[in-house]
């Protein structure tokens, strides 16, 4: 039977690589890629939302409606570790494999970890805030918010962080981001325009069309950047303490 | 203007009742459960109001998000077949719920509001992929109705973290040939929207290019995985069968029925009935391999003693049903099989609703909980007879009319093995539930009473149980009953264009 698999892996890798030749170019500008959509995009972008970073755009404001899926994504990727993993009152009884455990605190690494965590935190919001001129974004904002709370865990303890951002904040603020995106969605939907059609808020904040595509996808990334920040965090958690969230590596 | 909003709303519906679920519901269960009834409540009246939409109007719905003309953003597409999927997926999501309410709390005692969220969310992956017209876009949602019922499928008994490890990875190698597949027909398009791509596909050169065959070898490989067709079925059945009652009752029926609208939807809205049956001719083979899934389905099921597992292994015949429908390549056996999709959520549902009320009361999973059923649930075991003759293909049910249209497709394309393989799993299923009606009605209720003095208190399943299992079962005979007008009304307008 391996044998059979590995011959048939070998044909279909063998077809696979022949049929390369069908493929454009790497990195070919007349392949379909780059000639169907693309033009249009890098052509209108800014005329038609206002915001220069096309992939920002293209990502919050022309396919907005999958990314809102993706941070249901992450949203439910959290959940599901969270219910796999969690301790509950059946699941007590059971033995669970020992973890080793933390022996009294390490100045160096609390001090630096308290010096490094505010300018972390500060430059997550940059990077959410400026998503629209340059690299940056939402997710990325959002991983590295979480990240901060990790490095606390990891040079404290979890116990003590977990007192500052209680499991029951982070899936309210889990839900809290998906509903901001979703929630601006909606509001477009009630001022009368499709849903995700950020223009809509125009009237009701007193801007311009354009303008409001930028403000709603500024809306939509903040949203993200919330739901990844808190999922991130209740990854870790729960991942390093086995679902315990008592003590952790 | 809402009348135009409907088209999102079946899917916000779900997906607000989840988040709202998440924030607010975390020490209540009863308001979890209110917040997931008002969900699929809304969710199913938008989708009925979209499928009169379409009955009505002159042609399918198109749905912009974010205003943005189709190439460029996500629209949904929303037509005879999208709309009677999306109302048979709500409608039992709908009916699920409600029955979930008793089950659950003995099931899953522990953070029911989790298990709720992760409830909508399936829904809510599962509503979006048959509503959108983007091929990405169902990648992404695809994501989600598997990352949930992962989540759902391992909060079960016994196995179900192995069953479901298995799972998670099957079915994310089957994701990613369905990414793969999306990616090579982005390379060679350039385009991401259904209806723009199967313009482009249309050209000859298109037709004969081996980047387009891989990239639907791949996409059909990796729906193939997520439908449990023969050979790929293996992760099913443990999955299905060691998931708590609810679950089961949820995933068994819409995870492959939907699986198989989105093969569908591909094979005959991204490419057409022309590149898949005269370009590739892959028909025969595609029949045959149907026919092996009936009838290994069929086996396998008749020999469990375990009452879920058997009808798992039924669900993976009935996926042998409809793929070799689609394959028949005529109207008859297409019709067959887009009935038959309408026809075997409601099956399954009843089933494993009539089955998991009989395992909430008795606590036994193998066939002899089924002792002296037909006294202690009385009503349980007529929704369990009525399922069983559907199963079985008996009229009035609607199972008969559906063999009848997949038989009369086959007799038309000379396909007879596709014929036998679908009498002989009637005559398996008939064994199947006459030996369960045997033990029923027969086999001595225990071993003191000889069968003919013992006093049996009728021990019926709770209303909120009972309601939805009879919605089901009577659903089975009404949609028998108005099989004409189905099929001149909604089946007729979803035959693509070329069959």
């Amino acid at each position: 039977m391996k044998r059979l698999t590995l011959l048939l892996t070998l044909i279909l890798g063998a077809y696979l690589i022949w049929s390369v030749e069908d493929l454009p170019e790497w990195g070919d500008p007349t392949s379909p890629a780059s000639t169907y959509l693309s033009p249009h995009y890098i052509e209108n972008i800014v005329e038609e939302t206002s915001v220069p970073n096309l992939v920002t755009a293209i990502l919050a404001d022309y396919r907005g409606y999958d990314t809102m899926f993706e941070t249901v994504v992450v949203f439910c990727a959290g959940l599901t570790v969270l219910t796999i993993l969690r301790r509950t009152e059946r699941k007590n009884k059971k033995v669970s494999t020992p973890r080793p455990q933390r022996e009294g605190s390490d100045i160096i690494l609390q001090n630096t970890a308290r010096l490094l965590i505010p300018p972390m935190q500060l430059f997550a919001l940059y990077v959410i805030a400026h998503g629209h001129h340059s690299p940056g974004g939402g997710f990325q904002g959002g991983v590295i918010l979480g990240a901060s709370f990790i490095l606390l865990a990891l040079s404290y303890d979890l116990k003590k962080t977990l007192k500052r951002f209680k499991e029951s904040s982070m899936l309210f603020y889990s839900g809290l981001g998906v509903l901001i995106y979703a929630g601006i969605g909606v509001v477009c939907l009630l001022l009368g325009k499709n849903f995700l059609a950020y223009a809509a808020w125009s009237n009701f904040l007193g801007i311009t069309e354009l303008e409001a595509h930028s403000h709603g996808m500024l809306g939509v990334e903040i949203g993200v950047a919330i739901t990844v920040m808190a999922i991130m965090f209740s990854l870790y958690a729960d991942l390093a303490s086995g679902g315990d969230l008592d003590e952790g590596l | 203007m809402i009348a135009a909003q409907t088209p999102i709303l079946i899917l916000l519906a779900p997906l607000f009742s989840g988040i709202l679920i998440t924030i607010f519901a975390q020490k209540s269960k009863n308001v979890a459960f209110f917040l997931l009834i008002l969900g699929m409540v809304g969710s199913f009246s938008a989708a009925c109001n979209v499928l009169l939409q379409v009955l009505q109007g002159s042609g399918p719905i198109h749905y912009r998000l974010g205003d943005w003309p189709p190439p460029f953003g996500i629209e949904l597409v929303i037509d005879h077949l999208s709309g009677m999927v999306l109302f048979m997926v709500s409608g039992a999501a709908l009916l699920t719920a409600i029955y979930s309410k008793h089950t659950v709390e003995v099931e899953i005692p522990d953070r029911i509001h989790h298990y709720y969220t992760l409830y909508t969310l399936l829904v809510s992956g599962l509503l979006g992929m048959v509503a959108t017209g983007d091929v990405f876009n169902l990648y992404v949602l695809l994501e989600i109705s598997a990352l949930s019922s992962y989540a759902l499928l391992a909060r079960g008994r016994g196995l179900a973290y192995i069953a479901t490890f298995k799972y998670i990875i099957i079915g994310t190698i089957g994701a990613s040939f369905y990414l793969l597949g999306v990616g090579y027909l982005y390379i060679k398009t350039g385009t991401l929207n259904m209806a723009d791509l199967s313009t482009m596909l249309a050209t000859p050169e298109m037709h004969q290019s081996p980047s387009i065959k891989i990239g639907f070898i791949f996409i059909i490989l990796g729906i193939w995985i997520k439908m449990a067709f023969f050979p790929l079925q293996g992760w099913l059945p443990n999955a299905y069968s060691c998931a708590s009652t609810t679950t089961s009752c949820l995933i068994a029926p819409l995870m492959t029925k939907v699986s198989v609208y989105i093969m569908i939807r591909l094979m005959f809205s991204v490419f057409s009935a022309d590149y898949i049956f005269k370009t590739l001719q892959w028909q025969q083979f595609m029949v045959w391999m149907a026919c092996i899934a009936i009838v290994v389905g069929s086996v396998s099921a008749l020999a469990q003693r375990n009452l879920k597992r058997m009808l798992c292994y039924i669900v993976v015949a009935e996926v042998g049903y409809m793929v070799g429908g689609v394959w028949l390549a005529n109207s008859n056996g297409f019709s067959g099989a887009v009935y038959h999709i309408m026809s075997d959520v409601m099956m399954t549902l009843c089933l494993f609703m009539a089955v998991g009320a009989v395992i909430y009361k008795t606590g036994e999973t193998s066939l002899e909980a089924m002792r002296g059923i037909f006294r202690r649930m009385p009503i349980t075991a007529a929704a369990f007879l009525v399922g069983g003759f559907s199963i079985i293909g008996i009229p009035p049910t609607c199972g008969f009319f559906s063999k009848w249209y997949l038989i009369t497709g086959a007799i038309e394309t000379g396909q007879f093995h596709f014929v036998i393989a679908l009498l002989f799993s009637s005559l398996i299923n008939a064994i199947l539930f006459f030996r369960i009606i045997e033990i029923g009605f027969f086999s001595p209720f225990d071993e003191n009473g000889h069968g003919t003095h013992q006093v049996i208190v009728v021990n019926e399943a709770p209303a909120m149980m009972l309601v939805p299992m009879v919605i089901s079962a009577a659903s089975l005979i009404i949609i028998g009953l108005y099989t004409r007008f189905l099929m001149s009304n909604i089946v007729q307008w979803t035959i693509p264009v070329g069959l």
